[in-house]
């Protein structure tokens, strides 16, 4: 461990200062710390609309990790035993995140579920993400990037950032099909209000999307329960839980994770223009240009 | 080969910059690198492309006989990230022209290869550039801390 010194707190402590000033300087919301204007500031429970952000970094919407009590990028630590079927797309899924495939990091946390600890070089694993494929729900759900929420008369529309995917969830009243013909990227879902709970169930998501980046499978059966709850005016918390049980032996139920409001004005390109940004995962940049000329030659493969 | 490529070219530890700086890598690269043993070299700009999923930066190493090896490197901050603070297409751009000196620190590929994750750049006036180190754009980075364990920046 890094010893902490007089110095290194010193070093520590004006980098996060330099930063965040630069961040404001941008008009950064600085989403890291709740807004105390907001503390008091009445709220709508039904009103799940706007901009929400996992993402910590100052201005709340590019790159990095989670904020601070947003809970991590894992759909949970606490995971059901698999299926023999279950067992064997999960041993399929190659991630590149978490601790890496046989490290003594990995080692070192056995308190860890498996999947955590088995990231391998992009250059060899085979994360559908990584060639700008759709993330499906739930992994959408935990990235850290923004996400609007466009609630309209008979659908809420949410259209993430990264990817610049759109999701429908229909609150029209209409039932979940029952044995959809066709699979579809990111599912078949509807919502609507349980009290002050806004609960989404989807089914029919294609079995090629993970429910995490920690490459765990679901078949295209899951039915996957979100239920949102603004809880401030800052804040809306999510809860999911799979049923799946063709992968899972019991229902998964997720670690709560939160999303904090941006405005619009909050996200800005240099000269100004404001809302979610054009984050697309363009396979002629990712995949032709990156992935050949960076990414598969750091995992020592070679176009 | 790892070895080779360190002493083919001068090589400095630098401290636990990782550690602190607010910028994170993503597309699950970061496993390819060696965050531990990073390296510092001086080279020429061959090409900088400003996109997603994160900028990258080609260029040229001469090592003490006179052979040149072609380098990659990925900046930890996509774009989104580096718009935050301040530094838009055009910015990075006229920053890094094909040709400049530039002072760099990367995390060397794990397998060997002449790739790395940015984690300092600095300009042929010693000028950091896109923020690459935690500094204030266009300024001298601040003091490095003691030499630590390196922390593999968070993924997106």
């Amino acid at each position: 461990m890094m010893r902490i010194t007089l110095v290194n707190l010193s070093v520590l402590l004006g980098a996060y200062l330099v930063c965040s000033s630069s961040a404001l300087a941008q008009g950064g919301r600085g989403i890291l710390a709740a807004d105390p204007k907001n503390a008091n500031r009445p709220y709508d429970k039904h009103d799940i609309s706007g901009i929400w952000s996992r993402n910590g970094s100052p201005g709340g919407y590019g790159g990095g990790g989670t904020c601070r009590d947003c809970g991590d990028r894992g759909f949970s630590n606490d995971v059901p035993a698999l299926t023999p079927l279950g067992q064997k797309m999960f041993d399929a899924n190659k991630p590149s995140y978490g601790r890496n495939l046989g490290s003594a990091d990995a080692a070192k946390h056995p308190e860890e579920a498996v999947g955590r600890r088995r990231a391998v070089p992009p250059a060899s694993g085979s994360d559908p993400y990584q060639t700008c494929n759709p993330m499906g729900p739930s992994r959408a759900l935990i990235y850290p990037d923004p996400l609007e929420m466009n609630v309209l008369s008979d659908k809420i529309l949410q259209q993430f950032e990264w990817g610049n995917g759109v999701r429908t969830i229909w609150t029209d009243g209409r039932e979940l099909p029952k044995d959809p013909d066709i699979p579809r990227w990111w599912g078949y879902s509807i919502g609507k209000w349980d009290g002050d709970t806004f609960v989404v169930t989807t089914t029919g998501a294609d079995e090629r999307t993970w429910v995490d980046h920690y490459g765990y499978p679901h078949s295209a059966d899951m039915l996957l329960e979100e239920r949102y709850r603004r809880t401030s005016y800052d804040v809306v918390e999510l809860t999911m839980t799979i049923t799946d049980p063709k992968i899972y032996t019991a229902p998964w139920k997720s670690e709560t994770k939160k999303f904090r409001k941006l405005s619009k004005e909050g996200i800005k390109t240099v000269d100004g223009w404001a809302g979610l940004m054009e984050d697309i995962c363009a396979p002629a940049d990712d995949v032709d240009f990156f992935n050949k000329r960076i990414r598969d030659p750091a995992g020592g493969v070679v176009h | 080969m790892q070895q080779n490529i360190k002493r083919s070219f001068a090589v400095l530890a630098v401290g636990a910059i990782a550690t602190m700086l607010p910028v994170y890598g993503h597309h699950g690269t970061g496993v390819s690198y060696d965050a531990s043993h990073p390296i510092t070299m001086k080279g020429v700009v061959t090409e900088f492309h400003y996109a997603n999923p994160h900028p990258q930066l080609y260029f040229d190493v001469t090592d003490d006989k006179g052979n040149v090896v072609h380098w990659g490197g990925e900046f930890y901050p996509n774009p989104a990230q580096l718009i935050q603070g301040g530094w838009g297409k055009r910015r990075s751009e006229a920053a890094l022209p094909v040709g400049m000196h530039i002072t760099i620190t990367v995390s060397p590929s794990r397998a060997g290869t002449p790739v790395g994750a940015i984690l300092k750049l600095l300009n042929d006036q010693g000028e950091v550039v896109m923020g690459v180190a935690g500094g204030v754009p266009g300024q001298p980075p601040p003091p490095e801390p003691p030499a630590g364990e390196q922390k593999q920046p968070e993924q997106k």
